[in-house]
C-alpha cells in the first residue's frame, strides 16, 4: 500500500510537470495574430523565450524555406581558404537577422556546405538574392562614351565575321542543326509580333524625348542589313547627353531579348582577344523599364578598383527626388580621406558602384564626396531590393561566392493542410484502437485506454518540454505509437486471461501476467528504440522528427505499461473476477 | 472474454515447406531490388537521385495531359501526377530527376515555371512545395540512408546476440531481413519510389517484424523449459505460436488501424510510407509464424540439439 502511494505520488508530479511543459505551447497557440505582433513589439525576448518554450513545427508543418549553400572556397587562396566558412555563416546570420525571421537555424554541414532554415518564411526570391549574394562591393571609375563606342565598333566587325563563318559552315552535325532550327522555328512567330510592337516603341520614343538627348546607333531591326553589318551596335542604344559635362553618358541601353546575344558575342575568344586588359564589360544589376521595354544598361568599366565597400558606415535608406529608392552612407577617418581624393581628381567622371561585379549605380562626380554617399538604385528597385541591399551592405560581403545546391520551399497552406491531415489521422486512427481495445478486453481495455491517452500526452509534454520539432513524419510517428503501445497492454492481457484460463485467482494472474509479458515488452521496445536511435543520428530533417516523437512515444509506453494502467490493476487484484 | 481467435490448434510448422516457397520467391524480388536501387535503376526519389519537384495548385481546372504535354517539349523525361479532388482540387505534383550540375535543378526549375506562366496565362499557378536537390545533396542523402541501415542492422544484430542462443538469433535475423526484403521487392513490383520515407519505414518495420519474433520465441523458450520431458520439439513449437496467436492477431490489427488511417487520411507526402508500413505489418505477422520458428525446426532437424 505504501509503495502504491508513492507511485502516485510520482505520478501527479509527472502530470503537473507535463501541464507545466504545455503551458508556453498553449498560452502561443491560443494567441491571435494581433496579440502576437503587440508582444512582438512590447516585449520580443518574451516572444521569443514563448516561441524557443513551445512545440516547434518543422518547416513542413508551418511552411518556410530550407537552403543548402556551397562555399566555393576553390575561389580563394589557399591561405584565405581557413576559416572561410565560418566567416560566411557569421555574415549569413547577419543578414538573416535583417530579415527578422523567428527562429533561422544556420548550421555548418561537412566541409563547405551551409544550411539555412528559415520556418514561416516563404518570401523564396527574396531569401535566395539575399543569401545567395557574395555583395561585393566596388568602385570603379567608367570608360568614357567615345572609348567604349571605338571598342563596341570594332567587335561589330569581329562579330560580323563571325557570323557569316558561322552561316557558310558546312552541315557537320545534322541532329544538333536539326534541333537549332526547331528552336529558330519556334521564335519565328515572337519575333513577328515583338518587330510590330518595337516599331511602335520607337515612335512614341521620337515623339516622347527630344532628338537632342537621343543617340540612336539606328537602333531598328527592320533594317536587316544594318543588323548584319553591325551585329552588336544596332541592337545597342545611346539615351543620355549630359549638358552640363558636355558628354554622352557610357552606358548603353540593351533590351531584355537581345541581352542573351551580346552576352554570348561578348564572350567570343575572338571578341576577348579585342577588350583591353584594364577594362571590363559589366550590366546593370535588374532589368529597367524604359519606354515599355524592358532594359538593360551595358558598361565599359575600367578594371581597377578605386575605392572598397568596407569603408561604407551609417548605411541607411532613402529616397531620391524621382521617388526611388536609395541607400545611403556615411564615410569617416581613412575612408573619407581616400574618397574625398578620388572624388576630387575625377569630378565630372562617371563612377560605378559595383557590387557582385553587376552595375548597381552610376553617376557623373559632381563634385569632391568627403564624407556622406549614396546609391541610387533606379526606378525599377522595389522596396524589398532597397532593404536588401542595405542589409548586405550593413553585413558585409561573403568571403567567396556561394552556390545554392538544395533547397525546398514548403508554402504556409500546404503546412496548414499538413497539420489538419495530421491532425484527423491522429485523431480517426486513436479512436479506432480506444474502440477496440474497448471492445475486445472490456473494463481492462478501458484502462489500456486511459493509458494510451496520458501516453500521448505525455509525448507531446516531453516535445514541449525539450523544445523538439514537429514535423509530418514526426506525426506518423506519433500515431505509430499510439500501435507499438497498445502492444504492451495486448500481451499483458492476454497472458492474465491465459492465467484465469488455468483457473489462477484474480491476484495471481495479474501478477503473473504483468510479470510474464514483461520480457517479450522489454525486447520490443529496445528494437524499437535501436531503430529511432539510428534514424536520429543520420536522418535529416523531418527524418528526425519521426526518430524523435517514436523514441520518446516507445519509452514512454513503458512508463505508462507498468506504472499507470498497473496501479489500476493493482487496485483490482482484490476483487473475485476481472472484466477482461 | 471476447475472443476473436480461439483457442487453436493449427499445424503452422507442417505447412513449412509451402511457405518456404512463397518467401524465398519474395526474398529473390528483393534481393534483385536491392541490386537495382543500389545501381541506380530503380525509381529513386528526388531526393536521392536529385532532381527537381514542385507541387502547385491552379485557379482554375487543368486537364493532367495539357499540362504534361506542355512540360515535356522541353523536359522529355518529367513526370506530372495529379492529386485526389479530395486532397486539393487543381493540384499537380511535377517532377524531373536526375541533375547533370548543381546549377541544373535550378535552371529546369524556372523553365517549368516560365512554361507554366506562359501557357497557362490567365490561370494562376501558385506553387505550395518546391524542392531541388543537386547532385551532391543527393549523394549525401544516399550515403547518410546507408549509415542509418547499417547502423540499425548492427544495432539490432548486437541485440539479437545477446539475447538469443546462436540458432534463434540466426533465426530472427533471416526473419527480419526477409520482411524487409519482401517489402522492398513488391515496392519495387509496383514501380514505388524510393526515398528518404521509404528508408525509414523499412527500419521501423525491421523492428516490428524483430518483435513479432522475439513474443514467439519467448513463448517457445518458456514451453520447452515447461514441456521438456515430454520431447516433443514440434508440437511444442506449434503449440506456442498457437497461444500466441491471439496476440499477434490483436497487435496487428491495431497497428494496422493506425496505419491504415494514416493511408487515408496522411496526404500524398505518407502515401509510400503508410503503404510500406502496411506491408510491413502483413508480411511481418507472417514471417513470425511461417519463417523464424521453421527455421529453427528444420535446424534441429538437420542437426538434433536442445532448443535453449
Amino acid at each position: 500500500m505504501r509503495s502504491q502511494r508513492w507511485r502516485l505520488g510520482i505520478t501527479l508530479i509527472i502530470i503537473i510537470l507535463a501541464f507545466l511543459a504545455y503551458w508556453d505551447t498553449f498560452k502561443l497557440w491560443t494567441m491571435s495574430d494581433e496579440e502576437e505582433q503587440a508582444l512582438q513589439e512590447r516585449d520580443p525576448g518574451a516572444l521569443l523565450e514563448l516561441q524557443q518554450n513551445a512545440i516547434r513545427l518543422g518547416l513542413d508543418l508551418q511552411g518556410g524555406i530550407h537552403v543548402v549553400l556551397r562555399v566555393k572556397t576553390e575561389e580563394l587562396e589557399l591561405a584565405a581558404r581557413e576559416g572561410a566558412v565560418e566567416r560566411a555563416i557569421q555574415i549569413i546570420r547577419n543578414r538573416i537577422d535583417g530579415l527578422g525571421v523567428a527562429e533561422p537555424v544556420i548550421q555548418k554541414q561537412g566541409d563547405d556546405r551551409i544550411i539555412v532554415d528559415l520556418p514561416g518564411y516563404t518570401d523564396e526570391q527574396r531569401a535566395e538574392e539575399l543569401i545567395g549574394q557574395t555583395a561585393l562591393l566596388e568602385f570603379k571609375l567608367l570608360e568614357n562614351f567615345e572609348n567604349a563606342s571605338l571598342l563596341l565598333e570594332k567587335i561589330d566587325s569581329v562579330v560580323h565575321e563571325y557570323e557569316m563563318a558561322q552561316a557558310d559552315q558546312p552541315v557537320g552535325d545534322t541532329a544538333v542543326v536539326l534541333s537549332d532550327t526547331l528552336a529558330a522555328a519556334d521564335t519565328v512567330a515572337d519575333t513577328a509580333e515583338d518587330t510590330v510592337s518595337e516599331e511602335l516603341d520607337i515612335l512614341a520614343e521620337l515623339m516622347g524625348d527630344s532628338a537632342a538627348d537621343t543617340f540612336d546607333f539606328g537602333y531598328d531591326e527592320s533594317l536587316a542589313g544594318e543588323e548584319d553589318v553591325r551585329p552588336v551596335t544596332s541592337r545597342l542604344e545611346m539615351s543620355l547627353y549630359n549638358n552640363r559635362t558636355a558628354t554622352n553618358w557610357p552606358g548603353f541601353v540593351v533590351t531584355k531579348r537581345d541581352r542573351p546575344k551580346i552576352e554570348k558575342w561578348l564572350n567570343l575568344p575572338a571578341v576577348k582577344r579585342l577588350i583591353p586588359i584594364d577594362v571590363e564589360f559589366a550590366w546593370s544589376t535588374r532589368a529597367d523599364i524604359r519606354n515599355q521595354r524592358d532594359i538593360y544598361e551595358l558598361f565599359l568599366l575600367k578594371r581597377k578598383v578605386v575605392f572598397l565597400g568596407k569603408f561604407l558606415e551609417g548605411i541607411s535608406l532613402g529616397r531620391d527626388q524621382f521617388g526611388g529608392y536609395t541607400v545611403d552612407f556615411q564615410l569617416s577617418g581613412d575612408g573619407a580621406a581616400r574618397f574625398a581624393q578620388l572624388t576630387g581628381a575625377n569630378i565630372n567622371k562617371p563612377l560605378a558602384i559595383v557590387i557582385d561585379k553587376k552595375v548597381e549605380s552610376a553617376a557623373f562626380i559632381n563634385s569632391k564626396i568627403r564624407n556622406r554617399g549614396q546609391i541610387t538604385m533606379g526606378s525599377s528597385a522595389s522596396i524589398n531590393d532597397a532593404r536588401n541591399l542595405e542589409i548586405v551592405l550593413k553585413a558585409g560581403a561573403l568571403p567567396a561566392p556561394v552556390e545554392i545546391i538544395a533547397k525546398n520551399v514548403v508554402g504556409a497552406t500546404l503546412g496548414a493542410d499538413s497539420i489538419r491531415k495530421g491532425f484527423y489521422s491522429s485523431l480517426v486512427g486513436l479512436a479506432l484502437v480506444l474502440l477496440y481495445i474497448a471492445v475486445y478486453y472490456r473494463f481492462s481495455g478501458v484502462i489500456a485506454d486511459v493509458g494510451l491517452i496520458f501516453n500521448i500526452f505525455f509525448l507531446l509534454a516531453v516535445m514541449a518540454g525539450l523544445g523538439a520539432t514537429l514535423t509530418m513524419p514526426g506525426i506518423a510517428g506519433i500515431i505509430l505509437t499510439i500501435g507499438i503501445s497498445v502492444d504492451s497492454n495486448i500481451l499483458i492481457f492476454e497472458r492474465i486471461r491465459e492465467e484465469l484460463r488455468t483457473g489462477k485467482t484474480v491476484r495471481a494472474s495479474i501478477d503473473a501476467g504483468y510479470q510474464r509479458a514483461f520480457v517479450a515488452i522489454f525486447d520490443s521496445h529496445v528494437t524499437t528504440l535501436i531503430t529511432a536511435g539510428a534514424l536520429f543520428l543520420f536522418g535529416s530533417g523531418p527524418i528526425r522528427g519521426f526518430a524523435v516523437t517514436l523514441f520518446w512515444g516507445v519509452s514512454i509506453s513503458l512508463y505508462t505499461a507498468y506504472v499507470i494502467t498497473k496501479a489500476i490493476f493493482d487496485i483490482r487484484k482484490g476483487y473475485r473476477t476481472l472484466s477482461i | 472474454m471476447f475472443r476473436i481467435i480461439p483457442e487453436t490448434r493449427i499445424d503452422f510448422i507442417g505447412k513449412r515447406r509451402i511457405a518456404f516457397v512463397f518467401s524465398l520467391l519474395l526474398v529473390a524480388v528483393g534481393l534483385y531490388a536491392l541490386v537495382m536501387v543500389f545501381t541506380g535503376k530503380a525509381n529513386m526519389g528526388i531526393d536521392f537521385a536529385g532532381g527537381v519537384m514542385l507541387q502547385g495548385h491552379f485557379e482554375k481546372p487543368v486537364s493532367i495531359d495539357e499540362l504534361r504535354s506542355a512540360l515535356s517539349a522541353q523536359f522529355p523525361e518529367i513526370k506530372v501526377t495529379e492529386l485526389s479532388k479530395f486532397e486539393k482540387p487543381n493540384a499537380f505534383i511535377i517532377k524531373t530527376k536526375y541533375p547533370e550540375t548543381e546549377a541544373a535543378g535550378e535552371e529546369r526549375l524556372q523553365g517549368i515555371m516560365q512554361i507554366i506562366t506562359e501557357r497557362f496565362a490567365g490561370n494562376a499557378f501558385e506553387r505550395d512545395y518546391t524542392e531541388v536537390i543537386g547532385p551532391a545533396v543527393g549523394e549525401t542523402l544516399r550515403e547518410k540512408a546507408t549509415y542509418a541501415i547499417l547502423i540499425s542492422l548492427v544495432g539490432i544484430l548486437i541485440y539479437i546476440g545477446i539475447r538469443f542462443d546462436f540458432r534463434s538469433g540466426v533465426a530472427a535475423t533471416i526473419a527480419t531481413f526477409h520482411d524487409v526484403f519482401a517489402v522492398l521487392g513488391i515496392f519495387y513490383l509496383l514501380g514505388r519510389e524510393f526515398d528518404l520515407l521509404i528508408v525509414t519505414a523499412l527500419l521501423t518495420l525491421a523492428g516490428y517484424s524483430l518483435t513479432d519474433t522475439v513474443v514467439v520465441f519467448d513463448r517457445i523458450r518458456e514451453n520447452l523449459r515447461k514441456f521438456r520431458s515430454k520431447g516433443e520439439f514440434v508440437g511444442t513449437i506449434n503449440r506456442s505460436i498457437n497461444e500466441v496467436l491471439s496476440r499477434t492477431f490483436n497487435t496487428s490489427i491495431s497497428t494496422l488501424f493506425v496505419v491504415v488511417t494514416l493511408f487515408v487520411f496522411g496526404g500524398e507526402v505518407l502515401h509510400n510510407f503508410s503503404m510500406a508500413l502496411i506491408l510491413g505489418i502483413l508480411v511481418g505477422t507472417y514471417s513470425s509464424i511461417f519463417v523464424a520458428s521453421p527455421v529453427v525446426v528444420e535446424w534441429e532437424a538437420k542437426s538434433p540439439k536442445r532448443f535453449k
